[in-house]
Order: C-alpha cells, then sequence, then structure tokens
C-alpha cells in the first residue's frame, strides 16, 4: 500500500472528487476538440466557399474556360490560359532554378560547413523567407527588374541560348523571367529549410560506411544521404512550387500584367494570383467578376493539389521509414 | 513568464494610446457635437480625378466640416463598390452600361469634373513635344506601329529626329474610366480598333503591359524609355512627364490645359438632358484648332436611397460642383470648371438623391 | 610505380585516373554548394542593403508621425503603423487561443490517426494561398457589410492559426513524457497537467512559434487588399472600419512614378523589414530560452 493510496479519502469525498476531476476534463477536451472541429471546417469552408462564389461562371463557361486563351471584357470572351501559363511557367522556372540551389544550400549546411558557420549563414537563409512578398516586389520593381533587363537578358541573349525563340525580342524590366526569378528567391529558403531537416536526419553510418568503401564525399552524399532522403527532397520541391503558385504580389509586381501568352519569356504576361489581384476589385460586370472568381477556384485547386500530393509523399515516406 | 504578459500588455496600451492621440492631433479643430451638421462620407474609384479630389477634401472639410475619405482604386472598383454599397459614393470617368445601372439598384451618376487625358511618353533629348494624331494612336496601340521613328510618326513631326526606340506601350491593367475615356476616343478614330478590341473600362489590348493606376502607368513611363501611356493631366504635370500634342479634327495640335478642353465642349447642347450628350472625346472640327480630343468628364455614382447620408451627400456634391470647381481652388490640376450646360442636369440628379427606404 | 595509368589496380599507393576525376568532380560540387550558399547570402545582403540605402534618407519624425499623402503632398505612414499594429494586434487575438488548443488536442488527446489527419488538415491550411483567403474573407463578411480592420485581421488570423498550430504541437510533443506522467502520478488531473505543466514548460518554443507567425502574417498584403484597402488616410483606431496598413501602403507607392513616393517605399518597407528582423531576433531569444529550460529539468 503507498502513501498515495492510502491517502485517498472515503467513498463520498472520492466520488465528488472523481465528478469534478471528469467536468474539468471534459469540459477542456471539449474545448480542444471543438477548435480542432474548427480549423477542419475551415479549411473545407474556404475550399466550398470559393467554389461556390466560381459557380456561376462555371456554369456560364464550363470546363473549356480552363484552356480557352482569351480575356476580353468588353466581347465577355474570358478564359484561364492565359493565367494558367505565366503561373505554371513562372512557377516551373523558378523550381528549375531553386531546387539545386536549395538542395546545394542544404548540403552546405549539413555536410561541409564548419559547425560554427553553419548557424549564422542557415540564419541568413530564414531571414531570406522572412522578407515580406511585396517588399520584394518593390525591390523587383525599381532595382532587380531594371538590372534584369539592362545586364541579365542582354547577357542571356548574347549566348548560345539567345537563339530559342523563349529568350528572343526586347530584354524587359517586367516579364515572365523577371517574376520567374523574383519567385525563386522567395522558393529557396522554403526548400532548403526541409531538405537541411532532412539530410540531418539521415543516419551518420550510413554515411561512414559509404566513406570507408572508399567513396568520395559527394559520392556519399549521392548514393546516401540522396536515396535516404528523395522522398522528402520531392516534398519539399512540392512544397516550394506550391508556394510559386499562390503567390500573388511580388508577381503582380513584376510580371507585366498583359493579357496574353508572351513567345518570349522577357515579355510582360500574367498569371493567376497576380490577374486576382489586379482585378477583382474593379471588376465591372457580372461575367467578368465571375470569370476572376473561376480563376481563384483554379488557382486554389492547383495549389491544394501540389500541397496534398507533397503531403501524401511524406506520409508514405514516414510509413516506409517507420517499416524499415 | 508573467514579466512578459504585463510587457505585451504594456505594449498593446501603449499603441493604442498612441492611436488615440494620433486620431485627436488629425482631426481638425471642430466641435464633437456638430450643431452645424459635419458628417463624414468615405468614396473610392477613378485615380483620374483624385488629384483634384486631394484639394477637395481639406477644402470641404474647412467649408462645411464634412470628412471626405477617398481611396483610389480605379473606376472599375469605384462602380463595383458602390454596387455593392461598402462605402457611400463612387467615383468613374466612364458612365454606367445599362448592366451596370441596374446591378447598381437605382444610383445616379453625376459629372462633377472635367479634364484632358494626356498622352505621357518617355523619350530624353527631344527638343519639341512629339505630335501624334488619333489614328497612329491606334495603330501603336494595336501594335501595328513598333517603333519611335515609324513614317507615320515622322510624318507628323517633320524636322524633329525621332529615334529608332521601340514604342513600349503601356495600359491601365485595371478597371479604369482612363482606359474608357481613352479607347472611347480611338474606337472613334479607327474603324480597326472599333471592330477588333472596342471601349470599355477593361479591354483586351492587343499590345504592350498594364500597371495599376494612373500612377503606375506614369511610373512605368517614367522609367522606361521609349514607353508610352495615357493618364490625366495632373499625372504628367506632378511628375514632369512629357506629354503630346495631340492631331484634332480640325488639324491644329492640341494640349490637354485649360484651353483645350474648354474648346472641346464646343459641341454640348446648350441644356444637357442626359450623359449621352457629354460625350466630348473626339470635338467636331468646329470646336476648332485648340480642342483637345481626349477630354473626359468624370462622375460621382451615388445611390438614390442613401440613408442618413443622404443629406451629406447632396451638400458635398454641391459643393463641389460649385465652389469646387473655383480656379483658385483648382489651380495646378489642369481640371476645367465645368460648364454652365450641365448644370440644371447636375442639380435636378443631386435632388434625386434621398434617404429612400 | 610512380606510372599514373595502367598503374597496377590494386596498389593503393598511387592515384589512377578515375580517382582524380572523381576528386575533381567532387571539388566541383563542393564550390557548387559554397557558391549557392553564398549566392542566398549576397541576395539577402543586396536586399537588405537596398532597402536601407534608399529608404534611411526619407525616414524622419514627420515620416513617422504624419499619414500618408493626398496627392503631391509629402506625408508618412503613421496611419499605415497604428493600422498595421491594431489588425496584427487582433489577428494573434483570434488565432492564437485557437491554435493552443487545436495543439493540446493533437499532441495531448487525440488517437494516432486523428492526430496524423489533424496535422495533415493544418499543412494544407497551410498551403492555400493568401489571396484565396483574402477571396474568402471577402465573400463570406465584407459582401454587404463593407470592408473593415476586424475582417482583415480574421484573414491574417486563418494565416496564423496553421503555423502557430503545427509549431506549439511540435514543441509539446517535445516535452518529455515523465514531466506527465509525475503529474499524473501525483494525482494531478490531465487538463491541470496540461495547463499548469506542460505549456509552461513549452512556452519558450510556443512564443517562438507565435513570433515568427506573427512576422509572416505582417508582411501579408493579399488579404488586406480585398478586406482593408479603402481607407482613410487618417490616424484612427476605428476598427470597425478599413484601416490603412503598412504592406498595402508599401504595394500602392511601389508603383508610383513620383521620387518622394518612392523612397516613401523604401522607407516604409525600411520599417516593415526592421520589424519582422526583430521578432525573428526574439524568436531566437525564446528558443535560447526554451532550450536551457528543457536542458534544465
Amino acid at each position: 500500500m503507498t502513501t498515495y493510496e492510502q491517502s485517498v479519502a472515503p467513498e463520498v469525498e472520492t466520488d465528488l472528487r472523481r465528478r469534478s476531476i471528469r467536468l474539468g476534463d471534459i469540459l477542456f477536451k471539449g474545448i480542444a476538440i471543438a477548435a480542432s472541429l474548427v480549423a477542419t471546417i475551415l479549411l473545407v469552408w474556404i475550399a466550398w466557399k470559393v467554389l461556390d462564389l466560381a459557380w456561376p461562371a462555371i456554369q456560364d463557361f464550363g470546363l473549356s474556360f480552363i484552356w480557352t486563351e482569351a480575356w476580353d471584357p468588353v466581347t465577355r470572351d474570358f478564359g484561364a490560359l492565359i493565367f494558367i501559363y505565366g503561373t505554371v511557367v513562372t512557377s516551373l522556372i523558378a523550381l528549375v532554378i531553386a531546387a539545386p540551389l536549395s538542395i546545394a544550400i542544404a548540403l552546405f549546411l549539413t555536410e561541409i560547413a564548419p559547425r560554427r558557420l553553419a548557424a549564422p549563414i542557415a540564419t541568413m537563409v530564414e531571414l531570406l523567407a522572412a522578407i515580406p512578398s511585396v517588399v520584394l516586389g518593390l525591390w523587383g520593381i525599381l532595382v532587380f527588374g531594371p538590372w534584369v533587363r539592362d545586364h541579365l537578358e542582354p547577357w542571356i541573349q548574347a549566348t548560345p541560348l539567345g537563339v530559342l525563340p523563349i529568350f528572343s525580342g526586347e530584354p524587359s524590366s517586367s516579364g515572365i523571367f523577371t517574376a520567374a526569378l523574383v519567385l525563386t528567391i522567395m522558393i529557396i529558403p522554403i526548400t532548403s529549410a526541409i531538405c537541411r531537416e532532412l539530410f540531418i536526419r539521415v543516419p551518420q553510418e550510413l554515411k561512414d560506411g559509404a566513406l570507408a568503401l572508399g567513396s568520395t564525399r559527394w559520392e556519399a552524399i549521392r548514393g546516401v544521404v540522396f536515396t535516404y532522403a528523395a522522398p522528402g527532397i520531392v516534398a519539399a520541391v512540392l512544397l516550394g512550387l506550391g508556394r510559386a503558385f499562390g503567390e500573388a504580389i511580388a508577381v503582380n509586381q513584376t510580371i507585366g500584367n498583359r493579357n496574353a501568352i508572351p513567345t518570349s519569356w522577357f515579355e510582360p504576361g500574367d498569371s493567376l494570383g497576380s490577374k486576382i489581384a489586379s482585378e477583382y476589385v474593379g471588376a465591372t460586370s457580372v461575367e467578368q467578376a465571375s470569370s476572376i472568381l473561376y480563376l481563384a477556384a483554379i488557382l486554389m485547386v492547383i495549389s491544394l493539389a501540389t500541397n496534398v500530393i507533397a503531403q501524401f509523399i511524406v506520409v508514405r515516406f514516414e510509413r516506409a521509414r517507420r517499416a524499415v | 513568464m508573467r514579466r512578459l504578459i504585463v510587457a505585451a500588455v504594456a505594449l498593446v496600451a501603449l499603441v493604442a494610446l498612441a492611436a488615440f492621440a494620433g486620431r485627436t492631433d488629425s482631426a481638425s479643430a471642430k466641435p464633437s457635437e456638430p450643431q452645424q451638421a459635419g458628417g463624414s462620407l468615405v468614396g473610392t474609384g477613378a485615380t483620374f480625378p483624385f488629384p483634384l479630389i486631394s484639394k477637395w477634401i481639406p477644402a470641404v472639410e474647412n467649408a462645411l466640416g464634412i470628412k471626405i475619405t477617398y481611396t483610389a482604386t480605379g473606376s472599375g472598383a469605384g462602380i463595383a463598390q458602390i454596387t455593392a454599397r461598402t462605402v457611400d459614393f463612387g467615383a468613374s470617368d466612364a458612365p454606367l452600361t445599362p448592366d451596370q445601372l441596374n446591378a447598381c439598384r437605382g444610383c445616379v451618376v453625376i459629372p462633377w469634373a472635367l479634364a484632358g487625358m494626356s498622352v505621357m511618353y518617355n523619350l530624353p533629348g527631344l527638343s519639341k513635344r512629339v505630335v501624334l494624331s488619333g489614328p497612329v494612336l491606334a495603330n501603336i496601340y494595336l501594335g501595328n506601329i513598333t517603333t519611335w521613328n515609324a513614317s507615320a510618326i515622322r510624318a507628323l513631326n517633320p524636322g524633329v529626329s525621332l529615334p529608332n526606340t521601340r514604342i513600349s506601350v503601356v495600359y491601365r491593367s485595371d478597371g479604369s474610366g482612363s482606359t474608357y475615356a481613352f479607347t472611347d476616343y480611338l474606337s472613334a478614330v479607327s474603324p480597326q480598333w472599333k471592330s477588333r478590341v472596342g471601349k470599355g473600362t477593361s479591354v483586351n489590348f492587343p499590345a504592350g503591359q498594364g500597371a495599376r493606376g494612373s500612377s503606375g502607368v506614369a511610373g512605368v513611363v517614367k522609367s522606361t524609355e521609349g514607353a508610352l501611356t495615357y493618364a490625366d493631366a495632373a499625372y504628367a504635370i506632378q511628375n514632369k512627364i512629357s506629354f503630346a500634342l495631340v492631331k484634332n479634327r480640325a488639324g491644329g495640335n492640341a494640349l490637354p490645359g485649360i484651353r483645350g478642353v474648354t474648346k472641346a465642349l464646343c459641341d454640348v447642347p446648350d441644356k444637357v438632358t442626359n450623359l449621352a450628350q457629354i460625350k466630348i472625346v473626339d470635338p467636331p472640327a468646329k470646336c476648332g484648332k485648340q480642342a483637345y480630343p481626349i477630354s473626359t468628364f468624370t462622375y460621382v455614382v451615388v445611390p438614390t436611397s442613401s440613408g442618413d447620408k443622404a443629406a451629406t451627400l447632396r451638400r458635398f456634391i454641391y459643393w463641389a460642383v460649385t465652389a469646387g470647381q473655383a480656379p483658385g481652388l483648382t489651380k495646378g490640376t489642369f481640371f476645367v470648371k465645368l460648364p454652365t450646360n450641365v448644370n440644371a442636369f447636375i442639380y435636378r440628379e443631386i435632388k434625386r438623391i434621398q434617404a429612400g427606404s | 610505380m610512380s606510372q599514373l595509368t595502367q598503374a597496377d589496380p590494386y596498389d593503393i599507393t598511387v592515384k589512377s585516373n578515375g580517382l582524380r576525376r572523381r576528386r575533381i568532380v567532387e571539388k566541383v560540387f563542393g564550390l557548387a554548394a559554397v557558391g549557392s550558399a553564398l549566392l542566398a547570402c549576397g541576395i539577402l545582403v543586396v536586399v537588405l542593403g537596398t532597402l536601407v540605402f534608399k529608404g534611411f534618407s526619407a525616414l524622419s519624425v514627420d515620416f513617422f508621425t504624419k499619414p500618408r499623402p493626398l496627392f503631391g503632398e509629402e506625408g508618412g505612414i503613421a496611419d499605415a503603423l497604428v493600422g498595421s499594429a491594431l489588425i496584427v494586434g487582433m489577428a494573434m487575438l483570434m488565432a492564437i487561443p485557437l491554435s493552443v488548443l487545436v495543439a493540446i488536442y493533437i499532441s495531448e488527446y487525440a488517437r494516432p490517426k486523428v492526430a496524423r489527419s489533424l496535422k495533415v488538415v493544418l499543412d494544407v491550411l497551410n498551403g492555400v494561398p493568401a489571396i484565396v483567403v483574402g477571396i474568402f474573407v471577402f465573400g463570406i463578411l465584407v459582401v454587404g457589410n463593407g470592408q473593415s480592420a476586424v475582417y482583415g485581421a480574421f484573414a491574417l488570423a486563418i494565416l496564423m492559426l496553421p503555423m502557430v498550430a503545427r509549431s506549439t504541437q511540435e514543441i509539446l510533443e517535445v516535452v518529455p513524457r515523465s514531466l506527465r506522467d509525475a503529474s499524473f502520478a501525483l494525482g494531478v488531473t490531465k487538463w491541470r497537467t496540461t495547463w499548469n505543466i506542460v505549456l509552461p514548460a513549452a512556452i519558450g518554443g510556443i512564443l517562438t512559434g507565435v513570433v515568427i507567425a506573427v512576422a509572416r502574417v505582417a508582411g501579408e498584403t493579399a488579404p488586406l487588399l480585398f478586406t482593408t484597402s479603402i481607407a482613410a488616410s487618417v490616424v484612427s483606431a476605428d476598427v470597425s472600419q478599413a484601416l490603412p496598413t503598412l504592406p498595402v501602403t508599401i504595394f500602392i507607392f511601389s508603383e508610383s512614378p513620383d521620387p518622394g513616393e518612392q523612397a516613401a517605399a523604401w522607407a516604409a518597407a525600411l520599417v516593415l523589414i526592421a520589424f519582422v528582423l526583430a521578432m525573428n531576433v526574439l524568436a531566437k531569444l525564446f528558443a535560447g530560452r526554451k532550450r536551457r529550460q528543457l536542458e534544465g529539468s
């Protein structure tokens, strides 16, 4: 018999105490459950409401809206293709540039940098994420855009890449390319932070084993770290892509806001988020307003899908890891 | 942890204090219980009249004690927000279409200012102002003319050595009454524009890039050599951006100044009874060589059932179309005093603003 | 055996061509990694440097005490500062209690399957673009009622919820089980254990997460465009109306041709970044405190 059991009060008092304990616990658990329900309902509600707002346009234009290349408020001819192109192309360009850079940065921080250097550099990369998108856009309009127009784009045109039609035409400070580069700056911190977490978790003995077998550091990384973290890297890249899809403000400031699919990436274009930000408050007809909401619904579906796929990969990854 | 909470509460209290202190500072010395009515109005809409409205805001507060809040978001937003009744008045350079009037459920559209739409450009090193014409502007905006030294432009500017720079066409990306006025003009002077693009607050511009607000398009032009755009003259003058002479039907090259816009009014009937009669883009040749072809009225849109804001709205708009037009007040904005032809129409429409149900 | 090619493959004292090539590859990738890190740091320095260089000259007492200017006048960001402070403050009040409760449920009460699903819900919510959240709040609140600072705060709270909930939940899970077990062994109820023992132990990490979320959300523009963008240019604490905010003000100024407004945009951006950086430093301080606490206990 322990002291605890001995100090338990007689029958009546015990019942009272148990009832008040149960009440407190039940209330608290109830509030916590309610909060969780609110969070879940919120997600569902957002998805439902945006689709509901877009429904008049979905009924009017049907699914062909998605591949219609038009945006004419005068003739009421609307389509999403121009903006889907802008969103997808700027995000993919950003991804192609940012993914290797992020992985390289994460590798640098986990494998190459001495401990004392890694912490401040990691902080600096995190701070890149902390820059608000409107500030990056401001910098993009006034500083980066002109630099791209005056130096980067002419330089690209001077290289063999310049013969490609996507790099043709006059350099411009606002356009698909400038917006894509700004998106790159936004994605890098997210993707590299996740990759860094992944690389840290790779068991040291696997790396040591590879080195013991005579591989160079790079081969050990390639063979062990990448293979081990591959699904996680894919998820990190997808999360970065989702972020790029959803970015509206910085893109709006740098993409040039033009209602056409540009032949050259140096030319202005427009993206889903950017178009919504430009026009929603000022839509002049019901068809235009609901078309913009249709664009919002498409954007929501694209970024949710990317996110859900990334989550799915993470969940499978965790399950496989636990099974090992 | 407790210390943290105390610090946080103190911080919030400090901010609140600053806010209240700030509010008393910014509120002018007017009585807290106004026996002569004060009141406040919130409005949004066109960027075109923003220079003039900026002059009105302090002046009407001094004269009538009415506090006006105005955010320039574009005519499209002005129409949309007043339709949704999220503001007390909307401002638009474009008259409402029948659909929009229906959606607005009984709104009056009152012209309350008048100015010229300047065609701004960035060509450093030119000694004279560039001369452009309606058909040339239409071709530029259609993408048919792409460089400044094209033959059509050189024909209008004899003796001026125009550079080979590409014309960067800039237009309004937001719903804009300036776009309406400009495309109205282009539709009048170019059948190709009329059939291919048309007019509206938002159109499918075939060439160029967009920017938001009169401020935004001015910004792009100022920073891009060879750029061209359309915006209220005050923006060009305020930001020291060159604007073009535009050839009118009489063959003269006109400026968007007070004289140019006043001359453009010559064809407005003596007693205006509806808005269609005050279209003044592309005025006929009889208006003379100084008539500026891209002039436009700008309107305030107010619901006929405005609840308890009705009286304040009537007072404000009446002030705006009378005292607000005084040359001493409008100096520097290049807005032209409203012609007397429209007075009867305006007063009739103001009377329609009632508390309603 | 000093010949480099066709050497005895079993002689490990001789460098073979293959090894040299592999070493070169390793050096190249090493340089690439270093270069990437330098590039990222370089971009940060360039952006921050530009902000300081261009914005510093516009900072003045006037800048902090005057509201947004009308056409052609000088002004400042006093109205935007107050508006942003109020809106972010309200968003914190709306989001933090709810987020902490969700985190408590996930880490203390929920069954593993439910916990995993909730985490996925939060992560997906985190991925909803800010502009879609803005449209959502516009659709359910602003339509028919007009804009207001409260609606803006609500939109920001929706953005904060998944961030704070997830970071709080992760911190709670790190609190040692022994703490809870000891508390239960002493007869303390579960809710009291969570409230009085676990939460205080995790407070450092929770505050870190909160502060990081506040820093993120203070710079969000898109949700505010739809909920609180048509606002008077006066310093006001009337949250039932729309209030000016720092990000929206920067957004508007950023497209202006007026060099005065551009300088104001840079200065306002500098103020915003200073706030964000201060929050990040604060977060690191809290994280350090948490680490010391958990290591000490």
